[in-house]
């Protein structure tokens, strides 16, 4: 059972203090330092290159409220995260943004974007096409070619050249980032994990939205208090695997249960983070083979399930014992991949639930089945 | 009254029963469980693993007022006093609010559990079809569930839209399934949803559909709906129904014929499954406790 009270729970307040209060933060960084911020739909953008510009990219998200202002723009079979970040646009929430951009990974999500692009006028926006063949021999050369002509729009606009030493402190501040987190991700494998998974949320969400240099150094400083923590008996050890997630409350939900996320397998956990830029001289060649060997999203694990190996690694490093499947509504590639996965791991033992996210959570019917998953978790007690 | 009351159609009975044959007085575990579902709420409680007493009724507006009025209700006459219960469960819907209860436990497990008492250790998939939602249950010997479904967050193919279709028929509940067996069986309707399901059987009437089929033709929507959900976890024999619609023999035979399997004759009110399956947690966590 979880220890942690949430008023005692203070190691984690900054970070969550970013995340609920991203926009202040984005508006008042704006404002220190004159830099311009770009809002960007999927984790296949390389902020390497952003950061090199001196730009703040900062990962458009839903707010998981119900809205009614997308309805002439997307259709309502489009996943609910699609919709609900375009909602964000046309409330206004995000009007400090200089400029919008995404690589392509879903169709969906790719509709968020060029509606924003249509009908929210911003200085500037991009769309970088990603090759979606990631296991491709020539998907490398390509992102990269496509990576240099970004740069190049990226230097039109701002007006200035991007030098390799630029390129170069991007590159290790993004990989400082990613090498920290992981480091923190460490010590989920322990017996005790010294932090809950919606605290890892918390972590690594607003890395999406924050200046890398200032959560470094919030990383950082974690990394000190961390391993002197104790929050008790995690409980059951949990996966949560799937699409976009920043759903706080189903994770809350779901660890006042008495469980806990040891891992995930989301780009909002993982699969943001995992992988560096290698050292390669030829820096774009670096950055493109990054961001084609990453942990795939769903939309380009083909034709080969890559995904498949890599998450049954994760449950042996983090002892697992239970795995939450959860997905957008409507998201096709991970629809499709769900069988296999359920599969996969049912055969070594692990039992899995599936779910269904919408911009709202049924958090009531929600918590029914994950007290009845636990309770086939449980020792028997009952019997 | 008997007049406004005839025209409940979708009123089912309330009732309530003590076994002539036990003496709480006699026996040495009393545990409970309370089953506060979205439509009914069920007090079960049990003497050594066995039916003492029951109450089945209405589910109020309150969680708490409806699981002490079915209690209530259940010990009526018994002269059993509520304190001396040893232990009571909280399932259903309203699980954590059963003032009396010690712990609470989904209705998934306990469906799960009561199936296995009611109809033996053979059962293996259970097919729990409640007021407002509907789970698919996969169980071992002993009734501990081993994998579930459930329906989305809609009513579709539950008790509430059977108390809606009788209302609109007029046909009173517990006919509906009887009257539903024609001869020749109609195209099921094409939408289960419960709003949608009743602007076509509206349709159907005008068209000059005897009501008889306009209700073949729901109960075979609904039965082919839930037969979806038990095709996707996978059935393994032997199968029973709880719930309220396992009361339902027009859906029940439709569910049979598709699936090709036979659900038993229940003998207990499928209704109580729940609550049953609670009331025996509630004596095996007494006995855990006693040999501690």
């Amino acid at each position: 059972m979880q220890l942690v009270q949430e008023e005692e729970n203070l190691t984690f307040n900054q970070f969550k203090d970013w995340y609920e209060n991203r926009h202040e933060y984005a508006k008042a960084w704006k404002e220190r330092t004159g830099g311009k911020v770009i809002g960007y739909f999927c984790t296949y953008v390389p902020e390497e290159i952003l950061y090199a510009a001196n730009i703040l990219p900062v990962r458009i998200l839903g707010s998981h409220e119900p809205q009614d202002v997308t309805e002439p723009h997307i259709f309502a079979m489009f996943c609910p995260f699609c919709r609900d970040c375009l909602a964000q646009g046309l409330k206004g929430r995000f009007d400090y943004l200089d400029g919008i951009m995404i690589a392509q990974s879903c169709l969906h999500i790719r509709q968020a974007y060029t509606s924003w692009d249509l009908h929210i006028p911003t200085d500037y926006s991009y769309y970088l096409p990603h090759p979606m063949h990631v296991q491709s021999p020539h998907a490398i050369p390509y992102l990269k070619e496509e990576l240099i002509q970004f740069k190049k729009s990226l230097e039109k606009w701002i007006g200035h050249l991007i030098t390799d030493k630029d390129l170069k402190s991007g590159i290790e501040l993004m990989n400082k980032n990613r090498r920290l987190m992981n480091q923190v991700y460490e010590l989920r494998k322990e017996p005790n994990p010294p932090l809950t998974g919606l605290e890892a949320m918390y972590m690594v969400v607003s890395s999406q939205m924050i200046d890398k240099e200032e959560h470094n150094r919030e990383l950082e400083l974690l990394l000190q208090k961390l391993p002197s923590r104790d929050i008790g008996d995690p409980g059951e050890r949990l996966i949560i695997i799937g699409s976009e997630d920043d759903d706080t409350e189903f994770m809350k939900m779901v660890e006042s249960l008495g469980a806990t996320f040891v891992t995930d397998d989301h780009c909002t956990g993982t699969r943001y983070f995992q992988k560096e830029v290698g050292s390669s001289r030829d820096l774009m060649s670096a950055i493109a083979e990054r961001y084609v060997k990453r942990v795939p999203c769903p939309s380009k694990d083909w034709p080969n399930r890559t995904r498949l190996d890599h998450i049954l690694q994760l449950t042996k490093e983090y002892d697992v014992q239970g795995a939450i499947l959860i997905q957008q509504k409507f998201c096709d590639p991970h629809e499709l991949d769900t069988p296999a996965i359920k599969e996969k791991l049912e055969d070594k033992g692990i039992a899995t639930l599936f779910l269904e996210f919408d911009v709202t959570v049924p958090i009531g019917q929600f918590k029914t089945r994950v007290e009845a998953f636990l309770e086939i978790l449980r020792e028997e007690d009952l019997f | 009254m008997a007049n406004s009351e005839s025209k409940e159609y979708w009123r089912w009975t309330e009732s309530r029963w003590t076994n002539p044959d036990l003496d709480w007085k006699n026996g040495e575990i009393i545990s409970a469980g309370v089953d506060v579902g979205s439509v009914s709420t069920q007090s079960v409680v049990m003497v050594d693993g066995e039916i003492y007493c029951y109450a089945n009724m209405r589910t109020g507006s309150d969680s708490p007022d409806s699981a002490n009025k079915s209690m209530k209700w259940a010990l009526d006459g018994t002269e059993l006093p509520l304190d001396n219960i040893e232990y009571a469960v909280g399932t259903g819907y309203g699980r954590v609010n059963v003032p009396f209860a010690k712990r609470a436990i989904t209705e998934i497990a306990c469906h799960a559990r009561g199936a296995n008492f009611m109809y033996g250790p053979t059962i293996r998939t259970v097919l729990d079809m409640g007021g407002q939602d509907c789970k698919a249950i996969r169980c071992d010997h002993r009734g501990k569930v081993t994998a579930f479904l459930m329906n989305d967050k809609c009513a579709a193919g539950t008790g509430r839209g059977m108390e809606v279709f009788a209302d609109l028929l007029q046909v009173h509940i517990n006919e509906v399934g009887q009257m539903s067996l024609v001869d020749e069986e109609p195209e099921p309707v094409s939408s289960t949803c419960v709003v949608f399901a009743k602007s076509e059987a509206v349709a159907l009437l005008r068209k000059g559909w005897s009501k008889d089929n306009v209700l073949a033709a729901y109960c075979g929507a609904m039965a082919h709906r839930v037969v979806t959900l038990l095709e996707r976890l996978g059935v393994e024999d032997d199968f029973a129904i709880t719930g309220g619609i396992a009361k339902n023999i027009g859906v029940v035979s439709r569910i049979e014929k598709e699936l090709k399997v036979t659900a038993p004759e229940p003998s207990i009110d499928p209704q109580l499954a729940g609550a049953i399956g609670g009331a025996l947690f509630g004596k095996a966590l007494v006995e855990k406790a006693s040999k501690k």
